[in-house]
């Protein structure tokens, strides 16, 4: 009877093989075709070629095809309403096989309701077809969200691979042309914006009522951050950080209120674009103040005056203000033990998530295998030599600005290379070289001055996984709203009025759900992390 | 004529009467089909409110949420952000009550006083035009006039050696802009149904008054207004069913960071926690409240309309 039951068995797993093995791989190939479908952002450019099919597309289906016998189709979602859209396509049953968010609270919400598979069984299981995933993500950003206690893993963190974040611009032939230093602290950025303004007339000649010298948005988080950041004390603990690290902009670290403080007084010694809060986060207004030569200073992400080729800031600006002009990022805010401190975010992207539709979890983990490879990610990145990039003797490479069907819809084509964010040559030194020669039209010196700055002195924030904290569901949006109205209202204020508007301010945002976030992670870092 | 004979009557009758009609009511079916898949098929979905929403999920499938179903409204009503904005739309749309409704009877009286055709028909053209703008190209021409140091009129203001007035960035003056621009863009479009009931005005009634003696004022007061009362009393019963109602895009376009704790109203709430913050329930839950308050402030002023003797709508 054992006999009997023990044959049975074994029958019973030969034929689960056996079963198995028309879905099984070989050489990483599956017998049968197997078809996927992913998402694709559509950033609806100017000129730009059909996302979901062009040159580049074609590449990665016949790669797919070749390589894994799995038929990629892509579908496209608008880049700036990709929640909304994805909302839609989930309660349709309709959403792509691969589907990718910069936003890990949507997908954790989703999650919460049902509709994510959890990868990581599928990642331990198919571990050895992943080489090349697991070699550039590593175990750190493809379990960066793993639940520490229930072990389940919604999304895999694409690699951030340039974490650079803000730095502090200024039109270096104003400088020259008023005989002044670099400055080289806030009393002396001060100084300078002083003198800037007292100068409108030696600068902009009949447009002196324009002079705006140092401009600002709504976002006055991010377009403060490293003056802000400069006032958080630098003994503070990557747990502090992280506790209080909910806001993205950093607004509830310690003393971050002193850096706005500084930004009250310039805005009433009149040293601020007085407008800046009526025009909405995206409008074009500061853009092309900037553009037309009447801004003297602002900070913003490392290298945004040199992006767009010929629609970038300084190319513009060298058309209204001559071909000296230009702006140049410069390290001008010691913290308390005098150091130019970076807080750079952590090295993570965009977030990869598999909808529980996806009735292919394997050939989509090999979709990211593939891209993760680094001859197709670099094909990606770079393009076709002659068309995209001209080669370099030392194996760097230099952008050119492509036409037709071989143009890249977004920079490097971050879109395809959803497993990593920013240019990677497979070597430090050609990576910095052909970065600096990535912005077409811009001198090296430039990007160069401000990669260095982002590289000094700069610590990356921590993370501690604890799982999902429950009282952040749904806060983002809500907090980010509050998070803008309270810092421009304190920019603005009368400066005997500003303790009073942020405090209140704060303490309305505390209430609202934010004081309950610091207090979930507290007690969930004692948890986890004694 | 027995009665099998009656029913057959009857039914030619209902053969003859459809072939001859046949093409209204094809007509009707269009309206038809859209109210019951865009107005009453939608309703099945309020459940949501009293359900732990799921986007996989079907409607049907999803569990009731907590304290018996009424989680949702419990948060609602205990969010600050909520009570703000409900306090906001109702003083907003009071305000817009008590400016922009008597507005359109007014212009609508005066253009009717008017006896140059020609400059009538103009005006009439000229106000009613800013209805076919968006509040979104609105909000940027108020900028361009309206801004503290770049605006026109601030400008002008400023060369003139006048103190700037902020419109735009301080709550007070901001709600003056708001209702001010309220009334601009709608003015003329209300007044064409103010016309068309004062042009049904028998103009015996004028003449009549004329020979009593009865002044300019005096018609308007006893002729004109008790003419078109009974179209001022039903436009003013729909106006009171939106009392809670929001529009979007007027005060998303129009607010900004300063006037933030006057401009956020219900709608740009529902915008942020629910399609931003995906918290359908939550939203679902203020909508259905929004839209409750509502009837009921529309049958209220209906049977208030009623019982001074006027014909209300239902």
């Amino acid at each position: 009877m054992k006999k009997l039951l023990s044959m049975l068995l074994c029958l019973l797993l030969v034929a689960g093989l056996a079963y198995a093995a028309d879905d099984e791989l070989v050489n990483g190939k599956f017998k049968k075709t197997k078809s996927i479908v992913v998402e694709i952002y559509d950033r609806a450019n100017d000129g730009g070629s059909k996302p979901e099919d062009n040159f580049y597309t074609n590449y990665i289906k016949a790669g797919m095809l070749r390589d894994h016998n799995v038929a990629v189709t892509f579908k496209r979602v608008p880049r700036w309403t990709e929640v909304q859209v994805m909302n839609n396509l989930l309660a349709a049953n309709d959403a792509p096989d691969v589907c990718v968010t910069y936003s890990y609270p949507t997908i954790l919400t989703y999650a919460n309701m049902g509709g994510v598979v959890d990868m990581a069984p599928y990642l331990s299981k198919y571990k050895k077809e992943l080489p090349n995933l697991f070699s550039v993500l590593g175990d750190k950003n493809i379990y960066w969200d793993k639940d520490p206690k229930a072990g389940t893993l919604w999304a895999i963190e694409a690699l951030l691979f340039q974490n650079n974040r803000t730095s502090v611009f200024v039109r270096e032939d104003w400088l020259k042309k008023l005989n002044l230093k670099e400055p080289k602290n806030t009393k002396e950025f001060e100084a300078m914006l002083q003198a800037f303004k007292k100068n409108a007339p030696a600068l902009l000649g009949k447009d002196a009522d324009k002079m705006v010298p140092f401009s600002m948005s709504v976002d006055v988080g991010w377009r403060a951050d490293i003056l802000a950041t400069s006032f958080v004390p630098d003994a503070i603990t990557d747990k502090e950080m992280w506790i209080r690290g909910f806001d993205d902009r950093r607004l509830l670290w310690p003393n971050y209120k002193e850096g706005i403080r500084v930004l009250n007084k310039w805005y009433n010694d009149g040293l601020i674009w007085k407008d800046f809060p009526l025009y909405k986060m995206g409008d074009k207004t500061e853009d092309n103040l900037i553009k037309a030569g009447y801004v003297g200073a602002f900070i913003h992400n490392w290298d945004i005056p040199y992006r767009d080729g010929d629609n970038s800031y300084i190319a513009q600006l060298r058309k209204s203000a001559g071909p000296d002009a230009g702006y140049i990022a410069i390290e001008c805010f010691p913290n308390d033990s005098g150091k130019y401190r970076k807080y750079l975010s952590a090295p993570i992207d965009r977030k990869v998530f598999f909808p529980s539709t996806n009735k292919e979890p394997v050939a989509s983990l090999l979709y990211l295998d593939w891209l993760s490879k680094f001859e197709n990610r670099n094909f990606l990145q770079i393009g076709e030599p002659g068309v995209t990039h001209e080669p370099q003797a030392d194996g760097s490479v230099k952008t050119i600005a492509a036409k037709g069907d071989k143009i890249m819809n977004s920079a490097m084509n971050i879109d395809y290379t959803i497993v990593i964010n920013g240019l990677d040559m497979g070597d430090a030194a050609k990576t910095a070289k052909s970065l600096a020669m990535g912005y077409a039209g811009i001198e090296k010196r430039y990007i160069e001055r401000s990669y260095a700055i982002q590289r000094n002195q700069s610590r990356v924030t921590a993370n501690f996984n604890v799982g999902a904290v429950a009282s952040e569901e749904g806060m983002g949006p809500v907090e980010q709203e509050k998070r803008d109205n309270l810092l421009t209202q304190a920019v603005v204020a009368k400066t005997s009025d500003f303790d009073s508007v942020w405090d209140k301010g704060l303490k309305s945002i505390l209430d609202s759900g934010v004081q309950a976030i610091i207090d979930e992670r507290t007690a969930k870092y004692a948890q986890f992390y004694k | 004529m027995d009665s099998s004979q009656s029913k057959l009557k009857r039914r030619q009758e209902t053969v003859i009467y459809f072939r001859r009609y046949w093409t209204l009511y094809l007509l009707l079916l269009a309206p038809m089909v859209y109210l019951v898949v865009f107005k009453y098929i939608p309703i099945a979905y309020v459940q949501i409110a009293f359900k732990k929403y799921s986007i996989v999920n079907s409607i049907w499938e999803q569990p009731w949420a907590a304290n018996h179903g009424m989680e949702y409204f419990i948060k609602a009503f205990a969010n600050r952000d909520f009570l703000f904005a409900l306090r906001n739309t109702i003083t907003l749309n009071l305000l817009d009550l008590l400016v922009g409704f008597p507005a359109p009877i007014i212009l609508a009286i005066v253009l009717n006083e008017l006896r140059f055709k020609k400059l009538k028909s103009l005006t009439q053209t000229i106000a009613y035009m800013p209805h076919f703008l968006s509040w979104i190209i609105i909000a940027g021409l108020a900028l361009q006039v309206f801004a503290p140091s770049s605006g026109l009129l601030n400008v002008l203001f400023a060369k003139a050696g006048l103190p700037t007035i902020p419109f735009l960035n301080e709550p007070g003056h901001w709600i003056a802009t708001y209702v001010s621009l309220g009334v601009w863009q709608s003015i003329g479009w209300n007044t064409i149904i103010f016309l068309a009931a004062i042009t049904a005005i028998n103009p015996e009634l004028y003449e009549a008054a004329a020979m009593d003696g009865a002044g300019r004022m005096k018609r308007i007061w006893h002729v004109t207004l008790p003419g078109i009362r009974s179209t001022i009393i039903v436009m003013l019963i729909i106006r009171l069913g939106y009392i809670l109602g929001s529009e979007f895009d007027r005060p998303y376009a129009l607010g900004n960071a300063l006037v933030n704790n006057v401009s956020s109203v219900i709608a740009t709430f529902v915008y942020n926690y629910g399609i931003r913050g995906l918290q359908f329930s939550l939203t679902t839950a203020v909508g259905l409240f929004q839209s409750v308050v509502g009837v009921i402030f529309l049958l209220a002023a209906d049977r208030l309309a009623k019982k001074y003797g006027e014909r209300g709508i239902i």
